[in-house]
C-alpha cells in the first residue's frame, strides 16, 4: 500500500496529469484519455449483441408473430404459435424424446464421469498421460464423433456387433431399431461431453481434504460405502455443475442427432431440437420454430433452476 | 502416418498395452497369502478396470475409424477384423483429390485462422479495459458482454440465418468468422478479465513511472505476461472454428462455401451404398490437424475447458 503511494507521489511529481484522468478517479495510470476504456471494450459489446443478444431477444419477439401463407409478411398473433404448438403431437413426442435423451446422457454421463474420476484420481506416476487421453473427445466435432460411433454400431462390421456375436449372440440393428437408436445417441453424445465431467469432478476430488478420508478409513469405512457417504457428497457443487453442463448441452445439442441419426428411425430420435431444425429448414415455418427455441431456452432455466435446488435440499439434509 | 493419427499423436496401442500392464502387473505376483499384499493387489486390479474401461471408451472409435479407413470399399463387409489384410491408402487418395474436402478445408482453415485473430484482436483489449480501467458503467457493460455466454447456438439458429439472408450474408467466410467471434467473446473476455486481474498493478505502474505510455506497456508487459492466456483462447477459439456444424448449417448453402464438419455431415448421405473408408479416412483428416496442434497444447486446452465449465 505504502509502496503504491510513493509510487503514484513519485508520478506526480515526474508527470502531472497528462493523460487527462490520471490520479483524480483512483487511477494510478497514465497514458490514456477517459475515453480508451470504452474503446478498448465497445467492440466487443457491440459484437456480443449483435451475434448473441439481439438474435436471442428478436427470435422470442418474433414467436408472437406469424405468416398467413409462405413468403407472406408477417403478423402479431399472440400466442397462438405456442397455442399450436403445444395442441400437436409432435411437440409431445419431442418432449418425450428430449426428456429420455437429456435424462439417459446425465444418468450414464455423470456414473461413467464419477467411475473415471475417482480411478483417474488414484493415477500416479507414469500414468499420468491417460488424463490427456481423457481430453481426446473434446477437440472432435460432433459431425466426426457421429461417423465414428456410426461404424462402431454399424449392424454389419461394426466392432460392437463383432464382440456380441463373438459370445454366440445375435448381432443387433442398433440404428435401425427405434429403441437401440436413441441409446447409441446417448453413448454418442455423452462420449463427446465426458472430458469436461471427468475434469470437473477430478478437480473436486483434488480439493477433498485428505483428513476427511482419513478419518472415515479410521472408523472403517471402506470402499464404496466411503465414496457413497462422503466423497460424492462432497463432490455436489461439481455435480451440479457437470449436470447443468451436461443438461444444456444435450437439451440444445442438435450436431450428433443430425448427424448420426437425423431424428429417426420412425422419430425416435426426434429430440426437441431436431423438431425446432425440421419445423424451421423442413418445413420452413420460422415462426413456430422460433416458439420452439424459446420454449427450449425456458426449460433450460427451469431445469437448471431445479438441479440447483435439488442440491441445495440435499446438502441441508447432510 | 497412422501413429500421428491417434489422439496424443502417439501410439496408443502401445500406451494401451503398457497401461493394462502397468497396473495388472503387481497382482500377477501376489499370490503369497500375505493379507496386507493381497488385499493391495486386489485394490490394484480393480484400479485397473475403470482405467482399461476408460481407455477403451475413449480410444475404441478412433481405432475403429483408422482401420475402415485403410480397408478397400468392399473389404469393410467381408473383413471386419481390425487390422486390415491389405491396408490401401486409396480412400485418403480419393478424399485428399475431392474438391469437397480441399476447398471446405482451406475455409475451415481460413475460418479457424479468422476467428482466433478476431477473438483475440477484440477481446484482449476489452479484458484488458475492465480489469484496468475505472469507468463510468463498466460493471454493467461487463455484464452485457459475460451474460450473453448462456445463450445456445441453436437459440440464435433461426435469428441468424434470417439477418444473414436479409442483409445477403450467406455462404460468406467473413460472416462465419464474425458470427463465431461473437460467440466466443464472452468466454474470452471473462477469461481474460481473471487472468489479468491476477498481473501485478504495480509492474504497470513502475513502467509508468519510466514514461511507459499505454501502448508500450500493453506491448512490452501485458501482452507478454498474458500469453498464456491468450494460447488458451486462441485454442479454444480455433477448436470452435474447426469443429461448429450447427450454425455454419444454415449460414451456407453452396458447394465451395462450406466447412469440414458440413461436408463430412453432407457425405453420409450422398451415395446408395455409402463409402465407408472415405467416410472414415475424412473423418480422420478433420482431426488430424488438431491433434498434431493437441499434443503440443494439451494443457492450454485442459485449461480453458476446466474454466469453460461454469457455463
Amino acid at each position: 500500500m505504502t509502496a503504491t503511494t510513493i509510487t503514484r507521489a513519485r508520478r506526480l511529481i515526474r508527470r502531472p496529469d497528462p493523460g487527462g484522468n490520471g490520479g483524480r478517479d483512483g487511477n494510478a495510470l497514465i497514458g490514456h484519455s477517459k475515453a480508451t476504456p470504452y474503446i478498448f471494450s465497445l467492440p466487443a459489446i457491440l459484437l456480443v449483441a449483435a451475434i448473441l443478444g439481439f438474435p436471442v431477444i428478436y427470435g422470442t419477439w418474433q414467436s408472437f408473430f406469424r405468416a398467413p401463407s409462405l413468403g407472406a409478411p408477417v403478423e402479431f398473433v399472440g400466442f397462438e404459435n405456442y397455442l399450436d404448438m403445444f395442441s400437436g403431437t409432435e411437440f409431445w413426442h419431442a418432449l418425450n424424446r428430449t426428456a429420455v435423451f437429456v435424462f439417459g446422457s446425465l444418468i450414464l454421463g455423470t456414473v461413467l464421469g464419477l467411475v473415471f474420476s475417482f480411478a483417474l484420481f488414484r493415477v500416479v506416476g507414469r500414468l499420468r498421460f491417460l488424463r490427456a487421453v481423457t481430453v481426446a473427445p473434446y477437440i472432435i466435432s460432433n459431425v466426426a464423433a457421429a461417423v465414428m460411433f456410426r461404424l462402431l454400431f454399424n449392424s454389419q462390421f461394426g466392432a460392437v456387433n463383432q464382440v456380441i456375436e463373438f459370445f454366440g449372440l445375435d448381432g443387433l440393428g442398433w440404428l435401425s431399431d427405434p429403441g437401440l437408436a436413441m441409446f447409441v445417441v446417448i453413448v454418442t453424445q455423452v462420449w463427446t461431453d465426458l472430458p469436461l465431467t471427468i475434469l470437473v469432478l477430478l478437480g473436486g476430488l483434488m480439493t477433498i481434504d485428505k483428513s476427511y478420508l482419513d478419518a472415515a478409513l479410521v472408523d472403517g469405512a471402506t470402499g464404496w460405502t466411503r465414496a457413497r457417504s462422503l466423497t460424492i457428497p462432497l463432490l455436489t457443487p461439481q455435480l451440479v455443475i457437470s449436470t447443468v453442463w451436461l443438461s444444456y448441452s444435450t437439451l440444445t445439442g442438435l450436431g450428433v442427432v443430425l448427424a448420426m441419426t437425423g431424428g429417426g428411425p420412425l422419430l425416435a430420435t426426434q429430440t426437441l431440437a431436431m423438431e425446432m431444425y425440421t419445423v424451421a429448414f423442413r418445413a420452413l415455418e420460422f415462426n413456430q420454430a422460433l416458439a420452439i427455441a424459446t420454449f427450449i431456452l425456458i426449460l433450460n432455466a427451469v431445469l437448471t433452476l431445479a438441479y440447483v435446488g435439488v442440491a441445495r435440499r440435499y446438502e441441508y439434509e447432510q | 502416418m497412422t501413429d500421428a493419427q491417434r489422439p496424443g499423436g502417439v501410439p496408443l496401442a502401445a500406451e494401451t498395452a503398457a497401461a493394462a500392464e502397468a497396473v495388472t502387473g503387481p497382482t500377477r505376483e501376489e499370490k503369497r497369502p500375505a493379507g496386507g499384499r493381497l488385499r493391495r493387489g486386489l485394490r490394484q486390479f480393480l484400479l485397473a478396470i475403470p482405467l482399461i474401461a476408460l481407455v477403451v471408451w475413449t480410444v475404441a472409435p478412433f481405432m475403429v475409424t483408422t482401420s475402415v479407413s485403410f480397408k478397400e470399399k468392399g473389404d469393410v463387409f467381408s473383413e471386419p477384423g481390425l487390422i486390415p489384410r491389405d491396408p490401401t491408402l486409396d480412400a485418403y487418395r480419393e478424399v485428399l483429390s475431392s474438391e469437397s474436402f480441399t476447398s471446405s478445408f482451406v475455409n475451415s482453415v481460413v475460418v479457424g485462422v479468422g476467428t482466433t485473430l478476431l477473438t483475440l484482436a477484440i477481446g484482449v483489449p476489452a479484458a484488458y479495459a475492465f480489469a484496468r480501467f475505472r469507468f463510468r458503467g463498466r460493471h454493467l457493460l461487463l455484464l452485457f458482454t459475460l451474460l450473453p455466454r448462456l445463450v445456445p447456438s441453436l437459440g440464435i439458429m433461426v435469428p441468424i440465418y434470417r439477418l444473414a439472408v436479409a442483409t445477403g450474408q450467406l455462404d460468406k467466410r467473413t460472416t462465419l468468422i464474425i458470427v463465431y467471434t461473437g460467440m466466443l467473446l464472452p468466454l474470452a473476455v471473462w477469461l481474460m478479465v481473471g487472468f489479468f486481474q491476477q498481473i501485478p498493478r504495480d509492474i504497470e505502474e513502475a513502467a509508468n513511472v519510466d514514461g511507459a505510455t499505454l501502448w508500450t506497456r500493453l506491448r512490452y508487459i501485458v501482452v507478454p505476461l498474458a500469453a498464456p492466456a491468450m494460447i488458451t483462447i486462441g485454442v479454444l477459439a480455433f477448436r470452435e472454428a474447426w469443429n461448429e456444424f450447427t450454425l455454419v448449417l444454415v449460414l451456407t448453402s453452396t458447394p465451395g462455401k462450406r466447412t469440414l464438419p458440413f461436408e463430412l455431415y453432407l457425405m453420409q448421405g450422398i451415395e446408395g451404398l455409402a463409402n465407408f473408408p472415405a467416410e472414415a479416412a475424412f473423418t480422420l483428416l478433420t482431426v488430424l490437424p488438431f491433434v498434431l496442434v493437441y499434443t503440443r497444447v494439451e494443457r492450454y486446452v485442459v485449461a480453458g475447458l476446466v474454466s469453460g465449465s461454469g457455463k
